[in-house]
């Protein structure tokens, strides 16, 4: 309830309560304890609005023992209620209304007067006044005027001291502090207000009322602070002054005279706090006015460097992208270039003045032409543009550049026009860049593969997204190689830059790995060759590659990887990055020994080649960028590779495409074993495509190689035989089908169109050759076309 | 030509020497044909064309030998081919009855040989 604090607390409010009433008794008027100012009152107030009203038995012990010497025990302890009870209830009426302990706002002494001193008071009056009246110690007509002078002096308690001491506890609280500057004028002022305080109740005349501005002047000048201990001083003056019956009051009628007092003090009270209120508003006010002025110009001042910096802006905006501003007034024909303006045009700023003629002396002739035509037409149709217009101009130095300008006029009232302004843009270098931008897209559209080839068993898919639109083209390449023997080389790399020189390293790499591979070179000699190359063609230029040869069985790979990014394989059981051992990129490090990595592959499964564009993206970390392909890949890993390929494509968003990406696939197709067919156009070309799915499919169905090489060979002698004689000028195709029976192959080529006899049949050296490698062929022809059947026994042949 | 197959040309001031590798069929024969006279100076004594490398030789490459053999005939020029008895091209020379109309050697050198031996 209590801590051992507020013991100490209540202890201390108790003697000071003691000592203070003992002072105010000095000042009774009737009996010996009313008195017109009862400070002890004012004392528990500010203790209570301060430290809280738990402290009331420091009030009450207080009182009580005030009150024991000169009245009996209870009259002491019902006393000691009502004292206690008054400044109780007056503290918690202002705690209610938000009372500031400051007293700065009238609103405040107006509760301060009206439900402190006025209403709370009534309570200890009462009581007390009762109590003297039960105890006999006043008579039943002097209640009234005991119960008043109990009441105006509790109220003057309230009003004198309470704001005396509320001014000590907050006087740090309140703004302006006060230093020794202020000490004079308070010396002075309080020097004056004691001496007008002790003439006015000693001297012959009512001159009470000088006091009241000199108070009000305190007030004025030091708000409460000066206002609280001013009242306390005039009114304790005139108090002891009334009580003593002194100077102006010693022929006065007790009556009179504590009229006289209460309305004074009273009157002071009022003017002194009612005033310190009122300047302190007008003070927080005219603060708040100030703030919100300084604010403004804080404000205005950053705004104004806001409006500067963005000049500068604009003018670093216009130096780079060579803007130049010029404005012509029509009247005077004076022209205003801006500091670019002269840059563009080859000179130092405001190397000399400039007039419409002079603005377009450097123009060629042609464009000078356009120029007058553009601006008469504009003068004479009033119109408001210009129409932008390219032109060249030559600088003093003979470099020629080229501008795009545009403008703006405007008119008098009566429509005459007065003015032009425009700007004019040197576009020289923007346009040599769109002109080479354009040569290495054509480059790199030219260089890439239109098509893929068609590789019997394998299904292939391939995407090349160009960086931010085509911004740039780039390095990135890809290719697919049918190498001899049944192998397919699959191929991607990617040269280091964009742009012209990037397009032109990138074909001559793409068509120097070709004719490696075809010339039958190893993976590793392919990639140490292309190396080599780069280092002769190219010596600042560096490109990753990876070089990948697939067997016809899709089995198997072999895979050289130069500084390029991990494979994907993707097969029935997901999806992986392929683990290959680091070598450098080509053009790092010459004769650099790159070794081949055999690669066994499940069957069906999907190669997938990418360049780092599609993992190294914009915003995103590399490892965030192959965590997000390898569970695209995962998600699509049943896909055929064209899904397969959309769909790690897709993996990108535009914004992040910061870089060219070229992706490719390549799956091996289930081989049926049992059973060949195959139908090709009827053109030469396909022939070799034939022969290395026959071979595939005679290899997986573990017929020998000397066996398998001859049934290719008569196969291809049937086809180029159909082709040569069974179509016109038209397209036709060429049916090849393959089964294994009986411990025999036997292949069927059949073509759909009608031999021309006058060419020739199937005869001569092509039958010779099917006759000497198989061991039956018939021909059958019909109106339909002409089948070849031919039959091969096979040793250990496993297929039944 | 297309990329099927591959020529190597060598040789000297009598003989030029030219290694076919890769396969020959109906679609590249014509361009074999014409590349390796094309190649072959009026001054020489004669050609030698290395079969020993090619993986595949149908009878459009045969016809082109035969070709070859006619027009550098006209020029009273000689045409070995390089043929060893265990390869691919030996078999479909062999089979294709060609073996006795063309003038077959063993290695390079042997053909070589022959040429500057009978100029």
């Amino acid at each position: 309830m209590w801590s051992a604090r507020d013991a100490l607390d209540m202890a201390v409010l108790a003697v000071v309560y003691l000592v203070a009433a003992r002072l105010g008794l000095r000042l009774s008027l009737v009996e010996r304890n009313i008195t017109p100012l009862w400070p002890p009152t004012g004392i528990a107030l500010v203790a209570f609005l301060r430290y809280g009203r738990r402290l009331w038995p420091g009030v009450a012990v207080g009182a009580f023992l005030v009150n024991l010497p000169i009245s009996s025990v209870t009259v002491a302890a019902v006393t000691a209620v009502g004292n206690t009870a008054a400044p109780m209830l007056a503290s918690w009426l202002l705690d209610r209304v938000g009372f500031r302990h400051t007293i700065d706002r009238v609103r405040d002494v107006a509760a301060l007067v009206g439900l402190a001193a006025l209403a709370s008071m009534t309570v200890s009056a009462t009581i007390g006044s009762l109590a003297l009246l039960a105890s006999s110690a006043i008579e039943a007509d002097t209640f009234w005027a005991a119960w008043s002078v109990w009441w105006a002096g509790d109220a003057m308690g309230i009003l004198v001291v309470a704001p005396f001491l509320l001014a000590i506890v907050t006087w740090h609280d309140v703004a302006p502090r006060l230093g020794w500057r202020n000490l004079p004028e308070a010396i002075v002022l309080f020097a004056t207000l004691v001496i007008a305080s002790v003439l006015s109740v000693t001297g012959a005349g009512p001159i009470l009322f000088v006091l009241p501005p000199l108070v009000g002047w305190v007030a004025w000048r030091f708000q409460l602070r000066g206002a609280a201990p001013a009242v306390l001083v005039a009114s304790a003056i005139v108090t002891w002054a009334a009580v003593h019956a002194t100077g102006w009051f010693q022929d006065l009628s007790l009556f009179t005279s504590m009229l006289t007092l209460q309305l004074f003090n009273a009157t002071i009270a009022f003017t002194a706090f009612f005033l310190s209120a009122l300047v302190s508003e007008r003070m927080r006010s005219r603060e708040a006015l100030e703030h919100a002025a300084d604010e403004l110009e804080e404000r205005v001042q950053r705004r104004t460097a806001e409006l500067r910096r963005s000049e500068r802006e604009l003018a670093e905006a216009q130096d780079v992208a060579r803007i130049g501003r010029w404005e012509w007034d029509l009247t005077t024909d004076v022209v205003i270039w801006s500091a670019q303006m002269y840059r563009i045009h080859g000179f130092q700023p405001d190397a000399f003045p400039v007039t419409f003629d002079r603005s377009i002396e450097q123009v060629s002739d042609v464009d000078r032409r356009r120029i007058d035509r553009a601006v008469a037409e504009a003068l004479a149709e009033r119109r408001e543009t210009l129409p932008e217009l390219e032109y060249r101009i030559v600088r003093p130095d003979g470099d020629e550049r080229i501008l795009v300008g545009s403008g703006r006029m405007s008119f008098a009232d009566d429509g005459t026009p007065t003015r032009m302004v425009g700007v004019v843009q040197d576009i020289t270098e923007r346009r040599e860049f769109d002109r080479q931008h354009m040569i290495a897209e054509t480059l790199q559209h030219a260089l890439l593969p239109h098509d893929l080839p068609s590789i019997h068993g394998f299904a292939l898919a391939s995407r090349y997204i160009p960086a931010e639109s085509g911004f740039r083209a780039g390095g990135d390449w890809y290719d697919v190689i049918p190498v001899a023997e049944g192998r397919t080389a699959l191929v991607i790399g990617d040269v280091a830059g964009h742009g012209l020189a990037a397009a032109s390293v990138m074909g001559q790499l793409r068509m120097a790995v070709r004719a490696y591979a075809l010339e039958g070179g190893s993976p590793e000699q392919v990639v140490g060759r292309s190396d080599d190359l780069l280092h002769s063609v190219a010596p600042d230029d560096l490109a990753t590659m990876l070089y990948a040869e697939i067997e016809d069985d899709g089995r198997h790979a072999t895979m050289v990887s130069a500084g390029h990014p991990p494979p994907l394989i993707v097969g029935h059981d997901g999806a992986r990055y392929l683990e290959l051992t680091p070598a450098p990129p080509l053009g790092m490090s010459e004769h650099w020994t790159y070794v081949p990595q055999e690669v066994p592959l499940d069957p069906e499964s999907t190669i997938v080649l990418y360049t780092d564009g599609l993992i190294d993206r914009r915003g995103v970390p590399i490892d965030e960028g192959m965590r997000r392909l390898l569970e695209a890949a995962r998600t699509g890993h049943l896909d055929p590779p064209e899904r397969l390929v959309q769909r790690l494509a897709d993996v990108l968003e535009p914004s992040e495409v910061s870089d060219d990406v070229a992706l490719i696939a390549m799956q091996a197709l289930p081989v049926d074993a049992k059973a060949f067919s195959m139908r090709v156009l009827a053109e030469p070309r396909e022939l070799a495509s034939v022969r290395r799915a026959l071979t595939r499919w005679l290899r997986t169905a573990g017929i020998p190689p000397d066996d398998a090489d001859d049934l290719v060979l008569a196969a291809g002698e049937a086809c180029s035989n159909a082709i040569k004689h069974a179509y016109g000028p038209a397209d036709g195709s060429v049916q090849i089908r393959g089964t294994i029976r009986d411990g025999s192959v036997e292949i069927v080529v059949r073509d759909f169109g009608r031999w021309r006899p006058s060419r020739g049949q199937l005869g001569g050296r092509g039958l010779a050759i099917i006759e000497g490698v198989t061991s039956e062929v018939t021909i059958d022809r019909d109106g339909g076309g002409t089948t070849v059947i031919m039959r091969k026994p096979v040793r250990g042949s496993v297929t039944a | 030509m297309n990329e099927l197959a591959k020529l190597v040309f060598d040789g000297d001031a009598d003989v030029v020497v030219v290694s076919i590798t890769g396969e020959v069929d109906l679609s590249n024969a014509a361009e074999v044909t014409a590349a390796i006279v094309a190649a072959a100076p009026n001054e020489v004594a004669g050609v030698v064309v290395d079969l020993s490398g090619l993986s595949y030789l149908d009878s459009a490459g045969i016809r082109m030998l035969a070709e070859l053999a006619r027009r550098l005939d006209w020029r009273q020029q000689t045409l070995r081919v390089v043929a060893p008895e265990d390869s691919r091209a030996r078999k479909v020379l062999t089979i294709s009855g060609t073996e006795p109309v063309l003038l077959l050697d063993p290695t390079v050198e042997a053909a070589r040989a022959r040429v500057t031996g009978d100029a």
